[in-house]
């Protein structure tokens, strides 16, 4: 079981990175070896699906940080096999038809494959994760990924700005998602599904918390499913190449929404919100997606449109299920695999040997494309629901439920049931138009002339889901053992035998009729020729979010400069009142509560009477309090220099000498930095001729905070000093440091062993702000003018006041 | 900082170099049992470098040094991060040090070695690096060299074409002359 685990899930993740340099190798032939991912992860799948023994489920487990309850644990059962399995196996005709598509008019191939390999390990991570923080690392990987394949052609800019937008829509929605699992896990006790799935739910007190959480992962699944809001980014997303559009944004990524929904089905299928908010948000989007699929022009943005349509029902119908379990809900998302993957290969094709990705000016590409023409019209007719599809199926139990769930739903199943009506027509007209204006018509001269023939295993896998969709919806039965032995308890309720007929039902009727007025909204489309059609920005929202993103990212920049502006002056005073304000206040309320701290104080400063560290005290104040009189700069620093060499005095009075030599150190090499940088300063200020005095008010503000600031930090040292110690942690490292680190020296064994982590973190800290030092030096760039100035140059680095020109 | 203007000091500061190494190194070794460690030693070498530069001028250090003080700094992270992971190759968790002792070493006796040390040298080495660079490039600004060489300028600059914000210094895209 774990080997057939490391095939499916480990092999690619490992796979994935190799594959960039591979390709450098071996050019566009690199598919091939990437082919195998898919492959061996089908096999492997099949495997795990027969060893488990469904309707049974299994959980695999490998320690990652056993002390927070987060591991490598995946869970085996009906609904994460059945998604795997749509994964991989899309991801077999995805990555052969990936290989013909990208021919050598792309480059990079090596790393294109490491992406959609990657993507492919990420998704099998997130449907098989059985830890909640398992699901959300691999969910936020499967974001990153698709990022990077919207973004793969990125010279374009809708590529750039497509990728941008998933990435933050759904990165952003994951965040939520990740709050949703925290807040689960401090209620719930646990981040594994299996046991949240077996024990339920604590009830009572925790409702709130719970509806908090179960809005936040719902939001996650809105996002990454292109629900409104946030349905504006999936179209966007299709400025990638077609194999992607294919996969990601059709099949399978945008299906997480919908597995995040099933998956929370039982847990959350009781709550008041669960129905409401699922089924208003949803089935809203289900028909705003089909509405604006019947206005868009481009091939795959109508496909993308109507997937977010498609995406939208397999949601509300999460929403509207029954307390006792859902029934067809595999029917339908396979269904919509077998058509929408079929119908983005064939949008692919077309535009691989056309060159036009507007259909108003394709047409006539029957006789050129038959096998192609005949995958598209099954694909298409599965779409719209004409019989013998799996489409018909999948529409006949989409109304027989939704009429069912109009009585206890009551508004909303009417709600609901107007939706499903008002997008089974226009879907059936923009089925129509699809078809109907690619491959039949006369030939416009355009197509005519650009016209270059695919081969034949480029339009395979599409023929391939077309045939998938005729023969199970003629023969229904041959899909009733799959999708029994993977239905989960809690969530499905055992269904009736699917069959093609059902005799003269009310749903026939509707059907018929939904299929009629289909034909008829498509005809007055062509009669008026689509000259309505043209989409509102009101509806698509994108043009709102790009403004947010731009007043977000001009916000950040105004507050940054408020904030960090050159002069520590403008922004000082802010924090210094802000610590004031926090820190000061806490203490004077705790103090007023501790009126014992007098006496600690008066029997403190009694017992460390020391006239060697007073007298020592009294030098550091002398030499502070010299470095604000004095004038010249230099003088200045020599003082400050002196209050800091007599601190290492202080330090050697108290037995720490690792910290003297460590401040002798210091203070020597911040000297040298210093004076190094007064060589940029003009000479006349470093002799003190340029003294700026603020104005009075500003002064009495600066002396205050002074005062304060300092006369707060005093009070806490010395409060914290006259505390009663109680089981300091300063007593337990030199007590242990020769048991545990085998070192006498317990300032180092605490840096090197106790705290080793630490350090390490510090010195890379260390290291990446020296980076951004030398970048941000870089930016200061002198003009030659300011060369001619001299070796030092004019005064710069922000140095001269504003206000100094002016007296 | 102009370079060489005293004999005396640049002799003496010769001497003074080599006898700050020792007592650094001196420190890095005892630094597990007695008062020193990776910090300190580290800062004891950066600062005879740094009184080396003050001696021969620091237009002269690229000569001495003939590295990147950034890659030190690099290979000091490297050795620590890898005496942290080391012990994950035998199932043992992060960071676990070992130690043992050596019984009659020539000329220093009983000897205790353990992989402390070596994250201290890591320590040792990232300290020395990143002060060297920082002030080297900050002394080389204040006196009309070229901060950074054209081959650092690539090494260290962001690949954005346009500045961060719109408030940006002059900066006329023009490559710039050593004013010396």
């Amino acid at each position: 079981m774990t080997l057939a685990l490391f095939i499916a899930l480990g092999l690619p993740l490992l796979l994935g990175p190799l594959l960039g340099p591979l390709g450098r190798v071996f050019g566009r032939r690199v598919g091939w070896v990437a082919f195998g991912a898919p492959v061996l992860a089908t096999a492997a799948l099949l495997w795990l699906a027969r060893e488990v023994g469904l309707p049974g489920s299994r959980v695999i487990e490998f320690p990652w940080i056993p002390s927070l309850g987060i591991n490598l644990s995946f869970l085996l059962d009906g609904l994460s096999l059945f998604f795997a399995l749509v994964v991989s196996g899309m991801g077999v005709l995805v990555f052969w038809y990936a290989n013909f598509y990208l021919d050598d008019h792309y480059e990079h191939h090596g790393r294109f494959y490491a992406y959609l390999t990657l993507f492919m390990a990420a998704m099998l991570g997130t449907v098989l994760a059985n830890n909640l923080m398992l699901l959300f690392v691999f969910w936020e990987l499967t974001g990153i990924t698709s990022f990077l394949l919207i973004g793969f052609l990125h010279e374009e800019e809708s590529s750039r700005v497509g990728a941008r937008q998933a990435l933050l829509i759904t990165g952003f929605t994951g965040l939520l998602l990740l709050a949703g699992v925290l807040m689960v896990r401090q209620v719930g006790g646990s981040f594994d599904l299996s046991v949240l799935l077996r024990e339920g739910l604590p009830v009572g007190e925790h409702r709130g918390w719970l509806t908090a959480a179960m809005l936040l992962m719902l939001l996650g699944a809105f996002g990454k499913s292109a629900q409104f809001p946030f349905h504006f980014w999936l179209p966007n997303a299709m400025a990638a190449p077609t194999p992607v559009s294919a996969y990601l944004h059709s099949a399978t990524m945008v299906k997480l929404g919908v597995f995040l929904c099933a998956r929370l089905f039982p847990l959350f299928n009781e709550y008041e919100l669960w129905a409401p908010l699922l089924s208003w948000v949803a089935f809203g989007t289900m028909v705003l997606g089909a509405v604006l699929a019947l206005q868009s022009h481009d091939l795959k943005a109508i496909l993308a449109f109507s997937t977010v349509s498609q995406l939208g029902y397999l949601i509300g119908y999460y929403g509207l299920g029954p307390a006792r379990g859902v029934e067809y809900d595999y029917l339908h998302i396979l269904n919509h695999v077998f058509y929408k993957g079929g119908l983005f290969m064939i949008a692919g094709v077309v535009i691989h040997s056309t060159g036009i990705q507007d259909i108003r000016q394709l047409g006539g590409l029957w006789r050129r494309l038959p096998w192609l023409g005949a995958a598209c019209a099954v694909a298409a007719a599965t779409m719209a629901g004409v019989i013998g599809t799996t489409g018909f199926l999948s529409k006949e139990m989409m109304l027989k439920e939704i009429f069912e769930a109009m009585r206890p739903h009551g508004t909303l199943g009417a709600y609901a049931a107007g939706c499903v009506l008002v997008t089974s027509v226009v879907k059936v007209a923009f089925a129509a138009r699809f078809f109907t204006n690619v491959f039949l018509g006369p030939e416009p001269p355009a197509v005519k002339e650009h016209f270059h023939a695919p081969p034949l295993a480029l339009q395979l896998p599409a023929v391939l889901l077309a045939t998938a969709a005729v023969v199970f919806g003629l023969a229904p039965m041959l899909l009733d053992p799959p999708l029994h032995a993977l239905s989960v308890a809690g969530l499905h309720h055992p269904s009736d035998h699917l069959a093609l007929w059902h005799g003269v039902t009310l749903e026939l009727a509707v059907s018929t009729g939904v299929l009629l007025a289909g034909a008829g909204l498509y005809v007055w489309g062509q009669r008026t020729q689509w000259r309505w059609a043209r989409i509102s920005p009101a509806l698509r929202f994108d043009a709102f979010f790009e403004a947010g993103v731009r007043m977000f990212s001009k916000f950040t920049k105004w507050l940054t400069r408020v904030l960090q502006a050159d002069r520590p002056v403008s922004y000082l005073p802010l924090i210094l009142v802000f610590t004031l304000v926090v820190v000061g206040g806490w203490t004077a309320r705790a103090l007023a509560m501790e009126w014992r701290v007098f006496d600690w104080l008066a029997t403190a400063t009694g017992e460390n009477g020391d006239w060697l560290r007073a007298f020592a005290a009294a030098l550091i104040s002398l030499a502070v309090v010299g470095a604000v009189l004095l004038k010249q700069w230099t003088t200045q620093l020599i003082s400050l220099s002196i209050a800091g060499f007599l601190t290492t005095f202080y330090f050697v009075l108290y037995r720490a000498p690792d910290l003297a030599l460590t401040q002798i150190l210091v203070e020597v090499v911040t000297l040298i930095l210093v004076l190094v940088l007064l060589g940029r300063f003009p000479r006349s200020a470093e002799r003190g001729e340029h003294t700026w005095r603020p104005p009075p008010l500003r002064r009495a503000l600066n002396l205050s905070l002074a005062v304060g600031v300092g006369g707060l930090m005093t009070t806490l040292v010395l409060w914290m000093n006259a505390r009663p110690a109680a089981g300091r942690i300063g007593d337990w490292f030199p007590a242990h440091t020769e048991a545990l680190a085998e070192g006498t020296n317990t300032v180092n064994t605490i840096l090197v062993d106790f705290r080793g982590f630490d350090t390490l973190g510090e010195i890379t800290v260390l290291l990446i702000a020296t980076l951004g030092a030398l970048g941000l030096l870089m930016r200061y760039k002198r003009t030659p003018e300011e060369y001619r100035q001299g070796p030092l140059g004019p005064a710069g680095m922000g140095l001269h006041h504003p206000e100094e020109g002016k007296q | 900082m102009m370079g060489p203007q005293s004999y005396i000091f640049e002799r003496l500061v010769r001497v003074v170099f080599f006898l700050v190494n020792m007592v650094a190194l001196y420190l890095l070794l005892r630094g597990h049992n007695w008062p020193g460690g990776g910090f300190i030693a580290g800062l004891a070498s950066a600062s005879s470098l740094i009184l080396l530069s003050l001696a021969l001028g620091v237009a002269a250090m690229p000569r001495i040094l003939r590295f990147d003080p950034v890659r030190l700094a690099a290979a000091g992270l490297l050795v620590a991060a890898l005496t942290g992971a080391a012990p994950l190759l035998a199932g043992r968790p992060f960071l676990e040090h070992f130690h043992t002792h050596l019984h009659g070493v020539p000329l220093l006796g009983d000897v205790h070695v353990g992989t402390p040390l070596l994250f201290d040298l890591g320590v040792y080495l990232l300290v020395v690096g990143i002060a060297c660079k920082l002030i080297f490039v900050l002394a080389q600004s204040t006196q009309g060299l070229r901060a950074l060489v054209a081959e650092e300028e690539r090494r260290y600059s962001s690949p954005l074409e346009q500045p961060l914000e719109e408030t940006a210094g002059p900066d006329d895209g023009k490559e710039r002359t050593d004013a010396d």
